[in-house]
């Protein structure tokens, strides 16, 4: 190792210097005067050069003492005790002064080390809240690689990802390093014999973040461990970046995803809307018409049919796009049953029983689709009945049950996944006069409002729709 | 005979909607933009509005309040959206009832009628209230159904009230909750459920198909 000889030069030197002086001045100063003179090249030596020159300035200071001033002159024979004590004092001062003075000098390098090291945290810090996040982050990453090496972040999952860099040791400490939360790898305790350290992204107590790879010193030197202690505050500071930069992303695809949604929407309704009014004028025509003219009565209902057509269609799309927002609600069944029946036209060879009690308990529901859902049911069993219609509720647990029966053929086994397919009808169904896509909408919508539906055949014929609805959390007083 | 002023960017439904007025023996008075409706409000005695929501000129749901500054007549909203928050909206800000197109001529009618009697506002004297066969007497704290004296709590009493009030005009579910329980329960929509359920069980006949107390899924509660 380079020694700096300088301090032992100056030491050297500033005995010298007071050796001349003393030996000069020895008549005016007396002997006890010049010799705490040989303390001042003896302090200065111990505070610039530590115990080494420390030491050697007060040997040196005592041979001169000795040899120029002390009687006989000229010889390093001590004849007085008091000046064998003189050297004695002289070599105590130079001892406890450097140790005092290396003891201060080393912790002011611990200081601006920590100070450094502070700044360093500030100035990574203040890279990451720049804006956007992904360039923020590279920018610290340059920051940190500059000062110590290189720098693997992972971009998908808990490991960087160039694999390739990595020994099966280094694999095996970056695995312990996200499992367990610890400082792994290089200058570490575990596997410190591994050609990279890894560092937590996220403190231990959470469990979902990856580990940055620091590969070790370029001249083969050890990390110190508050080096390493250092780093992982550092690495702390990255993972807070990586989850700043992970946030940011999913709210840009969050608002691309409601932009697309909220065009979809307005699309939806403004064609429901032009629709609709023509719509609104042959109806309402036909319906002045089939006052007088009875025979207006069927395209008044194909009129009809053509509304429902276009909900189902609108349905359809709300739920192909993904736009379907349920608003859920707590809701008394009796209020969609009756709403939904009040409303409907029921076909005149046919009848409608409706067995639903007044004191079921209330479900959670949004009440527009469930309501939809009742109606294609209902309109679904009106076309394969024979006569009867029933509809029936009645609790089952945590959900009530809301059964829409018909006297029809009933659905083949075979048949009763697919027809809740878009435009599926039973085999041998020679009934063309639905959309095709209400069953369909009454398995997306109740879906979306986390309802199952399903058909079974009864034993006395028919089919029997079953949708299990939810209870609404107890109702307060 | 009542004139109705209709709003309605389509003249083809201005048509139809005096063709639908007629036979009740209303006259029906037209226009197609907020700024011809605001000024017929302000000139012609008119005795309710028919209003589709969608103008050229100006958002419906703003001429709704516009227009009910000028003239306090029973507002109908007519819409071809379906979006169900739009017509709460347009019932908070104080339209009487909504119609969805397409509308059926019969409903209008119905709807219309209800609305003009509802805004005669003929109440017997003695400080009675009633709508079909619902009375009620605030002072004494009283109500019967067709003569059946009820019994009822002060909150059903209250939700029953505001619904007689109204007169078959529809409450939003927001409006009820913030007139019977304050402000504060405005979307507890469970605490309406309850009290209606209740209301129900005292005064309809059979509860499970209910015939005074309406709801429109997602809307509110009227009475019929």
């Amino acid at each position: 190792m380079k020694r700096n000889i300088a301090p032992w030069l100056e030491a050297f030197l500033a005995v010298a210097a007071i050796t001349w002086l003393t030996a000069t001045l020895l008549p005016i100063l007396g002997l006890a005067s010049s010799a705490l003179l040989f303390l001042l090249p003896v302090l200065m030596a111990a505070v610039r050069g530590g115990v080494g020159p420390g030491l050697f300035a007060a040997l040196a200071g005592a041979a001169g003492y000795n040899f120029f001033l002390l009687e006989p002159r000229y010889t390093f024979r001590v004849h007085e005790f008091d000046n064998l004590i003189s050297v004695v004092v002289l070599v105590a001062v130079a001892l406890v002064t450097s140790r005092l003075a290396s003891r201060l000098m080393q912790r002011e390098a611990e200081a601006q080390e920590r100070a450094r090291l502070s700044a360093e945290s500030a100035d990574v810090s203040n890279l990451l809240a720049g804006h956007p996040s992904q360039t923020a982050l590279a920018r610290a990453i340059d920051l940190i690689e500059s000062r110590y090496g290189r720098l693997l972040l992972p971009t998908n999952g808990a490991m960087p990802d160039d694999r390739a860099a990595f020994s099966s040791l280094d694999l095996a400490a970056a695995a312990w390093a996200a499992h367990n939360g610890d400082i792994t790898g290089h200058a570490s305790e575990v596997m410190p014999a591994a050609d990279w350290t890894f560092l937590p992204l996220a403190p231990k107590y959470r469990r979902d973040g990856g580990v940055a790879a620091l590969a070790r010193p370029m001249d083969g030197t050890t990390r110190s461990s508050g080096q390493i202690e250092h780093l992982r505050q550092l690495s702390l500071l990255l993972g807070q970046g990586l989850d700043r930069q992970e946030l940011e992303t999913e709210r840009r695809e969050r608002e691309l995803l409601e932009q697309r949604d909220h065009l979809r929407r307005t699309f939806l309704d403004s064609l429901a809307h032009d629709f609709r009014t023509p719509l609104t004028v042959i109806s309402g025509r036909l319906s002045e018409l089939a006052q007088q003219h009875p025979d207006a009565r069927d395209a008044l209902a194909a009129a009809q049919r053509l509304d429902r057509m276009m909900n189902d269609l609108i349905g359809a799309a709300r739920i192909e796009g993904g736009s379907l927002a349920p608003h859920l609600e707590s809701i008394d069944l009796i209020d969609v049953v009756s709403s939904t029946c009040d409303d409907l036209q029921i076909p005149a060879q046919n009848t409608l029983k409706r067995n639903v009690a007044a004191d079921l308990p209330f479900v959670i529901a949004d009440p527009i689709l469930l309501r939809h859902v009742l109606s294609n049911l209902i309109d679904n069993a009106f076309r394969h009945a024979e006569n009867t219609v029933t509809i029936s509720a009645h609790g089952a647990g945590e959900c009530v049950l809301l059964e829409v029966a018909d006297d029809g053929p009933g659905v083949p086994p075979s048949e009763q996944t697919r027809i809740f397919e878009r435009f599926a009808r039973a085999e041998g169904s020679d009934r063309t006069d639905g959309s095709g896509l209400g069953l369909a909408i009454v398995k997306g919508f109740a879906d979306a409002m986390a309802m199952s539906v399903t058909v079974e055949n009864m034993d006395e014929g028919g089919a029997r729709f079953v949708l299990a609805i939810p209870l609404a959390a107890k109702a307060v007083e | 005979m009542s004139r109705i002023l209709c709003i309605d960017d389509e003249p083809a439904i201005l048509r139809l909607l005096a063709v639908v007025l007629e036979a009740d023996g209303h006259e029906a008075v037209t226009a197609t933009s907020a700024r011809e409706a605001l000024a017929i409000a302000a000139r012609d005695d008119i005795s309710a509005v028919l209003l589709d929501l969608g103008l050229p000129d100006r958002d419906g749901l703003e001429l709704i309040a516009a227009l009910r500054t000028v003239r306090a007549v029973p507002i109908l909203v007519i819409s071809a959206r379906s979006d169900v928050s739009e017509k709460v909206t347009a019932l908070d800000l104080g339209a009487s009832d909504y119609i969805t197109k397409p509308f059926d001529g019969e409903e209008v009618r119905a709807r219309l009628r209800a609305a003009l009697r509802q805004s005669a506002g003929s109440h017997p004297s003695g400080g009675q209230l009633h709508y079909g066969t619902v009375r009620m007497n605030p002072e004494r704290h009283e109500a019967d159904v067709a003569g059946r004296q009820l019994s009822l709590t002060p909150k059903e009493y209250a939700v029953l009230l505001a619904l007689v009030e109204a007169g078959g005009r529809i409450l939003t579910h927001t409006a009820l909750l913030e007139r019977v329980w304050g402000k504060a329960h405005r979307g507890d929509v469970e605490y309406l459920r309850v009290a209606i359920r209740a209301l129900r069980l005292k005064i309809e006949d059979d509860p499970a198909r209910p015939q005074i107390i309406r709801n429109e899924p997602g809307v509110g509660y009227r009475l019929s």
